[in-house]
């Protein structure tokens, strides 16, 4: 199993494992997504408090995992209309492994960012908004990295299956879209991830699935434009 | 009688270091520092063998050690306790610093197409390490002349992390060799690596600190990071000189 993940993070995995996708890599795939992801969400949350690094640990597999299923026909629909020649089970495996791969690299980084966690001036400091702002760029540098590479190697492996760059390239742009446009809706409604040291630590806000990412965006947006 | 023609293309000045040959007497671990310095391609390639897991014990050993006597310099300009606190935090600081970049370096030999066993990723780092302290050593009777010349925490911080970042310089071509020598397809990340592994150093040194400075408390009582509190040592919100 660890040898298969090797594999996938190396970027050799053969096109042969998606056309006949096997049972005990759908699992060794979603333990990765499981075992790094919590361990990463646990270090953003411990900022807050380490009640807040349970339930992060909790939530960004649970983000992950709502995300694939979420999109799964989707996604399914436009590698076929797309051409990519890819069945809906292939690409359930497809975006499984993307996922797996960013969430061993986050794993990877949880003991850099644990450490950056611990150099923070603590919350009641007068310098907490300094080690809120570089904690939160240290995330997002990290989350872009990892995100960046899974979707290199999924790139890869979609070339592998279809035989075109265009159509390879089309199959992905359109599972990021979609990927991201739910992704981002599913973190507002599983928020708070970081958590707000003026709010009550909880799992999930009050009335979770009430608003929306986007029309939070455009608010904030609209205050400071308009 | 016309001289030979010289080659097209003039090797690299330190192609014949990282020849990947098999270490003679590999069991012997001074032999093992004699060609960390000399023919480090065969400690990259003992690496590799069964035998790795002695060898990489001894590089960490060494390389921990060889920071500790370097710390021992550092102390001096204080005197008194620093003259240990220096080298067990040291020492302490570069072990931790391995700790923490492990887990991320595996991961990027593996995004860098690298097909290798943990004993060797493992191996590969303290050997980095360990060539980095022994160069560290080197440096230490400058280090010491210029301690004795100053009181300035921030000249000598600088001109220590200096020393450090030349021998790092030459400890991280031990892991792109490593790199090569397993037949990498990408070495931007290794690369990429490297940068965090100096970044995560750096900001340990304020971790620990003070190093060089005596202070009333073992730890810091305050949380900062590298450049603020270079910043503000610099700018002398910190106590700036020894005495």
């Amino acid at each position: 199993m660890i040898k298969h993940l090797k594999t996938l993070l190396r970027g050799e995995v053969d096109a042969r494992c998606l056309e006949k996708p096997n049972v005990r890599w759908f699992i060794a795939y979603c333990i990765a997504i499981v075992l790094g992801s919590s361990v990463y969400g646990a270090t953003i949350g411990l900022w807050r408090a380490p009640l807040q690094s349970v339930f992060t640990a909790i939530k960004f597999p649970l983000l992950i995992f709502l995300t694939c299923i979420g999109n799964g026909a989707v996604n399914g629909m436009l590698a076929q209309v797309l051409g990519s020649g890819l069945s809906f089970r292939q690409t359930a495996f497809a975006i499984l492994m993307s996922f797996a791969v960013a969430s061993l690299i986050l794993g990877g980084f949880s003991p850099i960012t644990l450490f950056i966690l611990y150099n923070a001036p603590p919350l009641a400091s007068e310098q907490a908004i300094i080690g809120h702002s570089v904690m939160l760029l240290a995330h997002v540098c990290v989350i872009a990295f990892a995100g960046v590479m899974a979707n290199r190697r999924l790139s890869g492996l979609l070339r592998k299956m279809s035989g075109h760059d265009t159509t390879a390239r089309a199959v992905l742009f359109s599972w990021l879209a979609g990927n991201l446009f739910l992704g981002a809706q599913l973190a507002w409604n599983l928020r708070p991830f970081i958590g707000s040291p003026q709010l009550a630590v909880q799992f999930l806000r009050e009335d979770p699935l009430r608003g929306n990412f986007y029309e939070a965006v455009w608010r904030a947006f609209r205050h400071l434009f308009v | 009688m016309n001289p030979p023609p010289l080659p097209s293309k003039q090797p690299s000045l330190f192609a014949n270091n990282f020849v990947f040959e098999p270490m003679p007497n590999p069991g012997n671990p001074i032999r093992a520092l004699e060609n960390l310095l000399k023919y480090p391609g065969r400690i990259v390639h003992e690496l590799h063998q069964t035998r790795a897991a002695i060898l990489a014990t001894w590089l960490l050993i060494f390389g921990i050690a060889g920071v500790a006597i370097y710390g021992i310099v550092v102390g001096a300009q204080s005197g008194g306790a620093q003259m240990w606190i220096a080298p067990a935090k040291l020492g302490f600081g570069t072990l931790l610093s391995v700790l923490i970049c492990l887990p991320s370096l595996y991961i990027f030999t593996c995004l860098g197409g690298i097909d290798a066993q943990l004993r060797s990723v493992c191996g590969a780092l303290f050997a980095a390490v360990c060539l980095s302290s022994i160069l560290l050593i080197g440096f230490a009777p400058v280090a010491w002349i210029f301690s004795q010349s100053t009181d300035s925490i921030v000249f000598m911080g600088a001109l220590h992390l200096l020393f450090w970042i030349i021998g790092i310089r030459f400890g991280l071509r031990l892991i792109d060799a490593m790199g090569r020598f397993l037949g990498a397809t990408s070495r931007g990340h290794l690369r990429i690596w490297s940068v965090i592994f100096v970044l995560v150093c750096f900001q340990m040194t304020t971790t620990l600190r003070p190093i060089i400075a005596p202070s009333k408390t073992f730890l810091p009582t305050e949380k900062k990071f590298f450049l603020a509190n270079w910043f503000e040592t610099m700018n002398g919100t910190n106590e700036k000189k020894v005495k």
